[in-house]
């Protein structure tokens, strides 16, 4: 190719031309790569708050869902001691089960005179009896035979279902100074509740710990209350004559 | 803003504790059956939302929930029923009778308060 002194004036120019444009291209290129790499940037960062957000938002509804489960327990602690009349107590051991566990059949048993004696156990609160299968409860005893149930009032161990040999879903130790004084057996949740959750477990818990240490204070005390009524009768009547 | 005034209606003692924590900033009005709630809604014209159990002594929830929807001045009160009674036919009856949502006993705390935020449209303690 010819040097472009050698060249025509008019394609010489046209070069010039070309190669100017050429140089303004490459210019542009320059100035495009600059700027793509702060977009490539910003992406990046775009995609990284992306991914926080997501997390604290899985965190959110952990701490949300961990609050409600503490709200739980702590209302069920509260309204377990909140009274010392053995009928309110039991009510409230079955409120736990049917609005918190989601118990539709169930029974409360308690050993025949606390927990001093190892005998059998009374029906102190039951909800849809009727309906069970097995013929371990009647007149208001627990008959002995479900296997599950005897080991638990034996060792004051919570057992969660499925239990062999046993009805129960779940049997639950009630126990005063770490003697089992009798225990709630849940039998059947609501068709609505598949199974017990694994935050259930800590409601099992609570009540294992707080339910029969509740109602055997309140039986002490409605007793305690009762004598003391009794002998304040018996004063009166002997300072009338 | 005003805070939205809630009628609770609810046989058991515990959930009323719990309705006290869940819903800290509403002021609450209680009662334990339906005929008692009817008291309290005369008292209480301000109430904006009810939340109502089904099976309670003397007056039931339905039979509650069918008086306010007669009623003039409470039938635009949005209902929420929270029960145990959990199948379709039930929710079913609920919804026929006037209620705004059904929610399942035992529920998640998070699933009612989303249910009363929808209804009273501000964010639920």
């Amino acid at each position: 190719m010819a040097a472009p002194e050698h060249l025509p004036p008019r394609i010489g120019s046209a070069l010039d031309e070309l190669r100017a444009t050429l140089s303004r291209a490459a210019e542009l290129a320059r100035q495009i790569e600059g700027k793509a790499e702060p977009a490539l940037d910003l992406k990046s960062r775009l995609a990284d708050v992306e991914s926080d957000r997501e997390e604290l938002s899985a965190k959110l509804a952990e701490y949300e869902h961990q609050v409600g489960r503490l709200m739980n327990l702590y209302v069920a602690t509260y309204q377990l001691h909140a009274t010392l009349d053995p009928g309110e107590v039991q009510a409230t051991i079955a409120e736990i089960a049917i609005n918190l566990l989601g118990a539709e059949r169930f029974v409360l048993l308690f050993r025949k005179g606390g927990k001093n004696e190892s005998g059998e156990c009374e029906i102190a609160f039951a909800e849809g009896l009727d309906e069970s299968p097995a013929a371990f409860y009647r007149n208001g005893i627990y008959q002995g035979g479900d296997p599950a149930l005897d080991a638990t009032l034996a060792d004051g161990v919570l057992r969660i279902g499925p239990l062999e040999g046993s009805e129960a879903m779940a049997v639950v130790p009630l126990t005063v100074q770490g003697t089992p004084v009798g225990a709630l057996v849940i039998l059947k949740l609501f068709d609505h509740k598949a199974m017990l959750r694994p935050e259930d477990r800590d409601l099992l818990d609570l009540i294992a710990a707080h339910a029969a240490s509740a109602l055997f204070a309140a039986r002490v005390y409605s007793q305690a209350d009762r004598k003391l009524k009794t002998l304040e009768s018996l004063v009166a009547l002997v300072r009338r004559q | 803003m005003k805070a939205t005034k809630v009628l609770v209606v609810d046989d058991s003692k515990l959930l009323h504790r719990m309705f006290e924590m869940m819903l800290r900033g509403f002021p609450l009005v209680h009662a334990f059956d339906g005929r008692e709630a009817l008291d309290r809604l005369a008292e209480h014209k301000d109430v904006e939302l009810i939340l109502l159990d089904i099976n309670m002594p003397r007056m039931n929830g339905l039979e509650f929930l069918t008086a306010v929807k007669a009623h003039p001045e409470f039938a635009r009160i949005p209902v929420v029923i929270i029960t145990t009674e959990g199948t379709e036919d039930d929710t079913e009856r609920g919804m026929q009778a006037g209620a705004a949502a059904y929610v399942k006993k035992p529920f998640r705390n998070e699933e009612l308060l989303s249910v009363i935020s929808r209804l009273t449209a501000s964010p639920a303690a």
